[in-house]
């Protein structure tokens, strides 16, 4: 593990150490951020893959009725028939914050009434449907927003796990090592020290010996 | 307020125009790509593209997927095998988790 470049002194040890309890309780939140993320977004996984499975079949059973249709009345009078109808502000999009990723929130306006066809020219089940394809679009909707809000949870997810790992297995162990670098620069300059001091006092009794002897 | 866009082939959008949805018809899905930067420039609240869209401007998609607008969100085309929005989650999954995950089937 790289260590950090700094001097080996007691000062930058304090720094280090305090350092250290900084990034041990970042890691712990963001570590408890992260479990909780996943559990959020493993609880809308089956939530978002049963509300998906329901929209698939029923836009399906839709598509049938479309061509049940166009078989009916020949496909230029059901594609004409449905081009009455221009886009309409249907959402009111507002932004949740759920554990501090901001989701999407859509609420559904009212769907307009399709119509602009004459009944007369058109087959019965071309109501049928549209009927369908209405029915289905809130649930689409709310696919959208829940999908949505799954993708934004996973990036989420991605980057906090990044930071937790980033903590735990490179700047805590780094620090861990260079303040036990440190520390062992310390202590052998201490006994250097103590040596130091051993000796000059061996050598301050040898000379009052001499003294004392002449 | 927000408009919602669906953008595919005209067998399968053409029947939401009436509900009033933005309806943007491709012949071919490479199409869709000159319509883009329109549909993501923050008019539209959700954008619903059929699975051989998807498959053609998947890229595209890959950009806006991490902004909170829009939300694009595939859905089958009419005489499309399916499955293109489940690979999609799997894909979400697959970041959250950093590895893909079993698909438990909930019958009930």
């Amino acid at each position: 593990m790289a260590k950090l470049r700094v001097n080996p002194n007691r000062m930058e040890l304090l720094k280090l150490r305090r350092r250290r309890d900084v990034a041990k309780r970042g890691h712990k939140l963001l570590k408890d951020k992260f479990d909780e993320l996943l559990k959020e977004f493993i609880t809308r996984i089956g939530e978002n893959r049963r509300l998906r499975a329901e929209v698939e079949r029923e836009l399906k059973a839709a598509y049938g009725l479309f061509a049940v249709a166009r078989g009916e009345a020949g496909r230029a009078s059901i594609d004409e028939a449905l081009l009455a109808g221009a886009p309409g502000e249907l959402l009111e999009t507002a932004e949740r914050n759920v554990m501090s990723v901001r989701v999407p929130e859509f609420t559904v306006g009212e769907l307009p009434e399709p119509g602009g066809y004459s009944p007369a020219s058109t087959p019965v089940v071309l109501d049928e449907a549209l009927g369908a394809l209405a029915a289905v679009t809130p649930r689409m909707l709310e696919l959208a927003e829940r999908e949505k809000a799954l993708e934004l949870l996973a990036a989420e997810i991605e980057r906090t796990r990044r930071r937790v790992n980033a903590l735990e297995y490179v700047l805590i162990p780094s620090i861990d090592e260079t303040t036990r670098d440190i520390q062992m620069k310390l202590d052998e300059a201490e006994r250097g020290n103590l040596t130091r001091l051993m000796k000059v006092k061996d050598m301050l009794a040898q000379q009052q010996e001499a003294d004392e002897g002449r | 307020m927000a408009k919602v866009a669906i953008i595919g082939d005209s067998t399968s959008v053409a029947g939401f125009r009436p509900l009033g949805f933005a309806v943007f018809v491709v012949r071919d899905p490479d199409d869709a790509r000159a319509l883009w930067p329109r549909l993501t420039s923050g008019e539209y609240g959700t954008v619903f593209v059929t699975e051989p869209v998807y498959a053609a401007i998947e890229d595209l998609v890959a950009e806006v997927v991490d902004r909170p607008l829009p939300a694009v969100t595939v859905i089958p085309g009419a005489g499309s095998a399916g499955g293109v929005g489940e690979a999609k989650l799997a894909r979400a999954i697959e970041r959250a988790l950093g590895t893909s995950m079993p698909i438990k089937e909930e019958e009930d």
